[in-house]
């Protein structure tokens, strides 16, 4: 414990600079925000001239705040859940797209890195399927795969081609000479693949995920929107404005924020952790 | 010191490199016996397929014709009995020094035990006792050199084959290591074939200085280096024999210069 305190303590005293630059301009957006809320709402300096209009989906920040910590003390108006669970709703979905996108894109990345030939064969098809946005088959997969596993589907999608596209050029970036020494040491092909290739594409696998994960979090809350697919908070967001509570809306979009900042996050860590194992810096 | 017995047999051997439709003769006839325990320098112009010599050795690179024999066996592909340390150092960055001098054995299934206990001994050698948890990244370009010294010497091969291994270090590093690698040759007395340009490093190691020529490479004059180590660069003798090997390599640097000027 004494020890998280002080490692917590030397992140804050050696960034001190960027902590209080982060505050204060968090602080500020606050700031910009509430008069202007103040402003739509007729509560602040001025009058309000316009009628009502945009002031309807404006609430105060501290509204936001409030709405926020209802969301988890409450049942919404809509499923009558508690925000905990459409966190998990949402959290399952994305851990089990981003496993199967996982299991999927790091060998025939691998692959494709390594093999002349699979890069040959498999290029067309990557380059055709990944310009299309992940939400343009929302549609297609909540019909093909059903509610259940149809936005399951969408996030793989979202993560699919940036881990894939790391763990290729990642494994086409081994340098020549590295494994050239590996041979004269008396390697072959597999332990090569096993002691060389593979800690090598690491680093790269780990900037994949990275991306991946921010891109999945995205993809689910436009899936849970498009269909009842059983809560979530994408399902939440979208449930709460023909109800009128704007303010839970917002609490959702927080929730969806820091969701992604906590995965990402923890992808951080782990990512820290490689390269500290690897000797990296 | 040796039995005269010849470890690395070259005889004929020719080296073609196709690149665009175009054929490059990178080495022409080029023979030469290396015996056992020799230290061996290939020195040239640069393109003069000194490297490509020492990677056929190696078994990186196959001949286009001719014979590489080491210990009487026909070279076709790498093996751990051809230790070999290149100029990038190659070195394995995710893995601490110990466990980089452990990767031949670690891959020939020998024991962590029996491997750590070689590795420790090798590291001794080199002069790296103390660094055995450190991570390549942490290491001079010198002790990263040692590292991969220690990491060919782990499999106990037969011949060592040196890139120019000191290429990229500053010329204190240099010297320095010249003198820390002949200290490893006369404890472990490999036979060592070393790829330089610099006439004064292989004046300063070698046996033999084996003078190639300009693209086709062949072997155009091989000199024998009888001083007695450690050798004095400023001694005369010094002086005498790295004049004759520099006007040697200064002739066939002017062909090599004359033919990158008019394309073949």
């Amino acid at each position: 414990m004494a020890d998280i305190y002080e490692r917590l303590h030397k992140i804050m005293v050696d960034n001190w600079r960027a902590v209080v630059l982060g505050l204060i301009s968090a602080l500020a957006f606050l700031l910009i925000w509430q008069a202007y809320a103040g402003y739509l709402h007729g509560t602040w300096l001025f009058h309000r001239t316009k009628p009502a209009g945009i002031a309807d989906f404006i609430p105060y920040p501290g509204a936001v705040i409030a709405a926020f910590f209802e969301s988890f003390v409450h049942r919404d108006p809509a499923s009558q859940l508690y925000m905990t669970s459409h966190i998990l709703a949402s959290l399952k979905r994305v851990f089990l797209g981003f496993i199967i996108a996982l299991g999927l894109a790091v060998p025939v990345g691998l692959l494709m890195g390594r093999s002349m030939g699979a890069a040959a064969a498999g290029r067309p098809i990557v380059e055709l399927f990944r310009p299309i946005p992940p939400l343009a088959w929302i549609p297609l997969f909540l019909v093909m795969f059903g509610l259940a596993w149809g936005p399951v589907g969408i996030v793989f999608l979202g993560i699919f081609f940036p881990i894939l596209l790391n763990v290729i050029f990642g494994a086409r970036s081994v340098d020549v000479v590295i494994t050239d020494a590996a041979r004269t040491l008396g390697a072959r092909s597999r332990d090569i693949f096993i002691k060389v290739v593979l800690p090598f594409t690491l680093p790269y696998l780990m900037t994949g995920i990275k991306v991946g994960l921010g891109i999945g979090w995205m993809c689910i809350v436009a899936a849970e929107m498009l269909g009842n697919v059983g809560g979530g908070v994408g399902y939440y967001i979208f449930a709460m404005l023909p109800l009128g509570r704007i303010d839970l809306m917002y609490a959702g979009m927080l929730v969806i924020g820091l969701l992604s900042v906590l995965t990402t996050g923890v992808a951080g860590v782990i990512e820290r952790w490689v390269y500290r194992w690897m000797g990296m810096k | 010191m040796d039995g005269n017995e010849v470890i690395i047999s070259l005889s004929h051997l020719s080296k073609v490199f196709s690149k665009d439709h175009m054929e490059v003769r990178a080495l022409d006839d080029f023979s030469l016996d290396v015996t056992d325990g020799e230290f061996v320098c290939l020195l040239g112009p640069s393109g003069c397929g000194k490297t490509t010599v020492l990677r056929i050795v190696a078994g990186l690179e196959r001949k286009s014709g001719g014979s590489v024999k080491v210990k009487k066996k026909e070279v076709t592909a790498a093996g751990s009995d051809r230790g070999m340390v290149f100029q990038e150092f190659a070195l394995f960055p995710w893995r601490t020094v110990a466990r980089n001098v452990e990767f031949g054995l670690e891959v020939k299934g020998i024991s962590p035990e029996k491997a750590h206990e070689i590795s420790s001994q090798l590291i001794e050698l080199v002069g790296l006792k103390g660094f055995e948890d450190a991570h390549p990244s942490q290491l001079s370009g010198g002790m990263k050199q040692r590292v991969a010294i220690a990491r060919a010497l782990a499999n106990n091969p037969a011949v060592l084959l040196m890139d120019e291994p000191f290429g990229s270090l500053d010329a204190q590093t240099r010297n320095l290591m010249q003198k820390e690698l002949l200290r490893i040759w006369s404890a472990t007395r490999k036979t060592v074939m070393f790829v330089t340009h610099s006439v004064d490093e292989a004046v300063f190691l070698a046996d033999r200085i084996v003078v190639m020529t300009a693209r086709p490479g062949k072997v155009r004059e091989v000199f024998e280096v009888p001083m007695a180590r450690p050798r004095d660069r400023t001694s005369r003798e010094f002086i005498e024999v790295r004049g004759k090997v520099l006007a040697e390599l200064d002739e066939e640097f002017e062909k090599a210069r004359a033919k990158e000027l008019s394309p073949e």
